[in-house]
């Protein structure tokens, strides 16, 4: 066992944990952030990568629709490499009351949103793929956001700021003294090897699973858990985010992100032993296309590439049994005045939108408890990787004639691209066709941004993500990663667990091509490849 | 166009039929969509043990040499598999301990061939090993486009400079006894494999990379030569879409680049493949066969057409079309009387044919002689 003093831990790898250890450093503190999985593993990576505008929140919770606006305004500013400017439509069919579009109009105004209404003919010319029928639009400042990226960001420029990260690795227990903690026990999920961390101060930002943190430090903070599932198109069929213009209800935005679109969401009440294996199913899967097909006809016949589901990390406020009614507002409890138990915070509820004002928010209240008295200023300095507006400038300055593949590469890295200028042809090579990934991109994830296994890769890179699934990608990668590790029997294993993992994403919307390619994969895999 | 036998499918199945019936003094159509499952075979007849006689016959009429040897061989992830009947080129050992030390050689930036699991899989046997890579100008051409470095790109050029390949390898050889080779030579010009043999004083052994098989597109050229050479028809390029069929008797069919015509015979086979050549396709509901309308057998419940277990056998594998004793297709539960189906779309419903290659194999010959009896 070795011993390891810091001024605050962080527990949690999502973009709440990042956020809060990139705040903390660049205040000056010593930090360390232990995720027991890899980065945005949960419900980070886990929605749509809307950019809200704030105004699917306006009519009903006034609240978190201005923190909306203000925090979209921010990430335009310090995370450009992460966000795709694409506004939004809020669009209403026959079916849906046209009175309400006045009601949300003068809801959103009164946040601060810009909300225009437009002709619906106008709607339709600027995005072509919105269902043809609509009686009303809105448009209004969406985007997407990658969450991946996002959360990478944060956590390389917590590095940069001398911050520490230790993934794969659980908290196991807290060290005590009296009434406070004042450290953390972990295990390594990877390696096994038990490590103890001390700190006057612990934040718990571990999502729904700081439910089970805070029970650990014998504090219990009433958290309800609701699953949202979702599906990723093959294809990126619309260009602005579409919204159904009504009470918010399932599957009523779909949002364009990279080269693929995201229906969604649901929302069901689950116990907390299914956070961990949340499963879609094929009612699920029924009801998403047929109430996104409502906002764009082209989904019914548009190949389907993943479904998936995140749980949000809601606190009870009282018994909706859908959690929709439930504020997610942003929830910062200081255990010491709250339960009498010293050096703990929790910081949880908010969204991913809002994740910068949670971490200011938590890292004010750290600041609080050790002294200190330093301003935050993460709102206004750019994420590394966004130290330019557009990734085309970026590819510009470090290829003079940028192929399909750097502009790919600088779109996901941003100005972190002049990293992988390489000049060589071995290191322009692609692992990842659909995604265009080079051997540099793979490279620099596996050197500088903590990316120890497959599925690691996989949210620094898109390795995997398109419409192969990770059919032949996956192993040239695994590759990669068992000469940079040196370890090939956990290459093989992380390769057969990555295959696993994608599946668990096919299967629920396995027919046509998906299935075509499963075949594919799983024939190759076993009888040609021999894993 | 009127024809003996119409196959519908160029694949194992479609050819190995193909050329059967040619042989027999029959007037014989081939459809072919381009695509098919020996662009991913692995050089292994799977399913397939001692081969028979006519099996043997056709193979090597078509210069494809085959070994039958019980034993193991090295797979692309450096593992072994039990293997028997496979083509020549693939190296079969009594035991997976089959060299004392071994040099592996790759070409610089080609990721497909798997050097490091190949090295901690012999290794795990106790054969100590090391990795060689080669830095040849000639595949620079390839490389130039990022996502050209493929065994088929590589293997047209290894047909001209093999000889550059041999002689850096003899360079240096040390004291290893063995050499492996990712399997790319020999696409064009069949000597290969051999000649390198020969030129290297050492055990070569050939191994898989990521598809396209180089020996599966080979045996793939081969088949399809020697099915011409007989006079036999290869509509490459064309896909069936709709028949006509009157009194359980099929009468012709409709293709997509011959629209204007039919395509009429006397006898039709089905020899489309599963899903990924879409011989089967699927939808939330039903899972179908898209020519004919065939019967199907798959569950009514969605949820059980898959295990959650990637690894583990998958029941949507096994669904097929249905057909009588004699292969003769099921329609509405009704046998079509000229419509013979065979290979992969046949899925687990005649497991007496095996799997995969075999079942390729034995359903074409079984059908072959349903139509020349």
């Amino acid at each position: 066992m070795n011993a390891k003093e810091f001024d605050v831990i962080i527990i949690g790898g999502g973009i709440t944990g990042a956020g809060t250890q990139r705040d903390c450093a660049m205040r000056g503190l010593r930090t360390l952030l232990i995720e027991r999985s890899d980065i945005a593993t949960g419900a980070t990576g886990r929605n749509h990568g809307l950019l809200h505008s704030g105004a699917r929140y306006a009519v009903n919770d006034a609240e978190s629709a201005e923190e909306c606006i203000k925090e979209n305004m921010i990430l335009r500013r310090i995370a450009a490499h992460c966000i795709d400017e694409t506004d939004g439509l809020f669009i209403t069919l026959p079916e849906d009351d046209l009175a309400y579009q006045k009601t949300f109009v003068e809801a959103c105004q009164k946040a601060g949103i810009s909300a225009e209404v437009i002709d619906p003919a106008l709607a339709r010319r600027l995005e072509p793929s919105v269902n043809p029928d609509l009686i009303g639009a809105v448009r209004v400042p969406d985007g997407s956001v990658d969450p991946f990226r996002l959360c990478a960001a944060n956590m390389l420029d917590a590095k940069m700021h001398g911050g520490q990260v230790r993934l794969h690795s659980e908290v196991v227990g807290f060290i005590r003294e009296q009434d406070s903690i004042i450290g953390v026990r972990t295990q390594n999920r990877l390696t096994g090897e038990i490590e103890e961390y001390y700190a006057p101060v612990t934040v718990n930002a571990c999502g729904i699973w700081g439910h089970h943190i805070a029970e650990l430090a014998g504090v219990n903070i009433g958290m309800y858990p609701a699953k949202g599932a979702l599906l990723i198109f093959a294809h990126r069929i619309n260009n602005m985010v579409i919204n159904r213009c009504r009470k918010p209800s399932n599957a009523d935005i779909l949002v364009p992100g990279d080269t693929v679109c995201v229906i969604g969401t649901t929302s069901t009440h689950i116990p907390f032993e299914e956070c961990d294996h949340v499963a879609v199913t094929p009612d699920e899967v029924t009801l998403l296309i047929t109430e996104g097909a409502k906002l764009s006809p082209a989904l019914s016949s548009t190949r389907i590439l993943r479904a998936y589901a995140g749980v949000r990390p809601l606190v009870s406020a009282d018994d909706d049994p859908t959690g929709r009614n439930i504020s997610r507002g942003i929830v910062c409890l200081d255990h010491e005045t709250r339960d009498g138990l010293k050096g703990f915070i929790t910081i949880t509820g908010g969204k991913l939108m809002t994740y910068r004002l949670m971490a200011e928010i938590a890292t004010d209240a750290v600041c609080r408890k050790l002294g200190i008295d330093k301003p935050c200023e993460t709102a206004t300095t750019p994420l590394p990787g966004s130290e330019e507006r557009s990734y085309e400038a970026v590819a510009q300055k470090i290829w003079e004639k940028p192929s399909m593949a750097q502009k790919a590469a600088a779109s996901r890295m941003g100005t972190g691209a002049f990293h992988i200028q390489s000049g060589d042809r071995q290191d322009d090579a692609l692992i990842c066709e659909c995604e265009e990934v080079s051997v540099g991109e793979i490279k620099f994830a596996i050197e500088r941004m903590d990316a120890s296994t497959l599925t690691d890769l996989r949210r620094r890179t898109r390795v995997g993500m398109g419409t192969c699934q990770g059919e032949f990608c996956a192993c040239r990668a695994a590759g990669l990663l068992a000469k940079a590790n040196g370890c090939v029997e956990k290459e093989r294993k992380g390769l057969a667990e990555f295959l696993q993992e994608r599946w668990k994403g096919n299967f629920p919307i396995g027919w046509g091509d998906t299935l075509r390619e499963a075949e594919y994969t799983q024939w190759v895999y076993k009888h040609v490849l021999g894993l | 166009m009127k024809f003996d036998t119409i196959i519908i499918g160029g694949g194992l199945a479609g050819l190995v039929s193909g050329i059967s019936l040619q042989k027999a003094g029959q007037d014989v159509a081939i459809i072919s969509t381009g695509q098919n499952a020996l662009h991913f075979f692995s050089g292994s007849f799977e399913s397939v043990e001692e081969p028979p006689q006519r099996m043997a016959d056709l193979f090597s009429e078509a210069g494809i040499r085959l070994q039958y040897r019980p034993g193991v061989r090295l797979m692309p992830l450096g593992t072994f598999r039990p293997a028997t009947l496979s083509l020549d080129d693939i190296n079969l050992f009594p035991t997976p301990r089959f060299a004392k030390k071994a040099m592996i050689v790759n070409f610089t930036g080609y990721h497909d061939f798997f050097t490091d699991f190949l090295a901690e899989g012999l290794e795990k046997q106790g054969i100590p090993c090391r990795v060689q890579l080669l830095q040849l100008p000639e595949l620079d051409v390839i490389r130039q486009s990022p996502s050209e470095m493929r065994s088929v790109q590589i293997a047209r050029t290894m047909d001209r400079i093999w000889e550059k390949v041999v002689q850096e390898i003899r360079v240096r050889l040390d004291d290893e006894d063995t050499v492996i080779l990712p399997q790319v030579f020999g696409l064009q010009d069949l000597s290969v494999p051999g000649r390198i043999r020969q030129g290297i004083p050492a055990q070569i052994v050939f191994v898989g990379t990521l598809p396209p098989s180089v020996p599966g597109i080979r045996t793939q050229m081969l088949l399809k030569r020697r099915y011409e050479i007989l006079g036999g028809t290869y509509l490459m390029g064309d896909e069936a879409l709709k028949a006509h069929i009157h009194d359980g008797v099929v009468h012709s069919i409709v293709t997509r680049n011959l629209d204007s015509h039919y395509l009429e015979a006397d006898n039709f086979i089905l020899a489309t493949g599963g899903f990924f050549s879409k011989g089967l396709k699927s939808n939330p509901f039903r899972i179908y066969e898209p020519v004919f309308g065939l019967d199907v057998t798959f569950a009514e419940d969605r949820n059980t057409w898959y295990s959650p277990d990637f690894s583990a056998d998958q029941p949507y594998m096994d669904y097929g079309v249905k057909t009588d004793a004699s292969l003769h297709a099921l329609q509405d539960g009704k046998p079509l009387k000229n419509l013979y189906v065979i290979g992969s779309i046949l899925g687990g419903t005649h497991p007496e044919f095996g799997t995969a290659a075999g079942l390729a194999v034995r359903s074409a010959f079984a059908a072959v002689d349903q139509i020349l009896s």
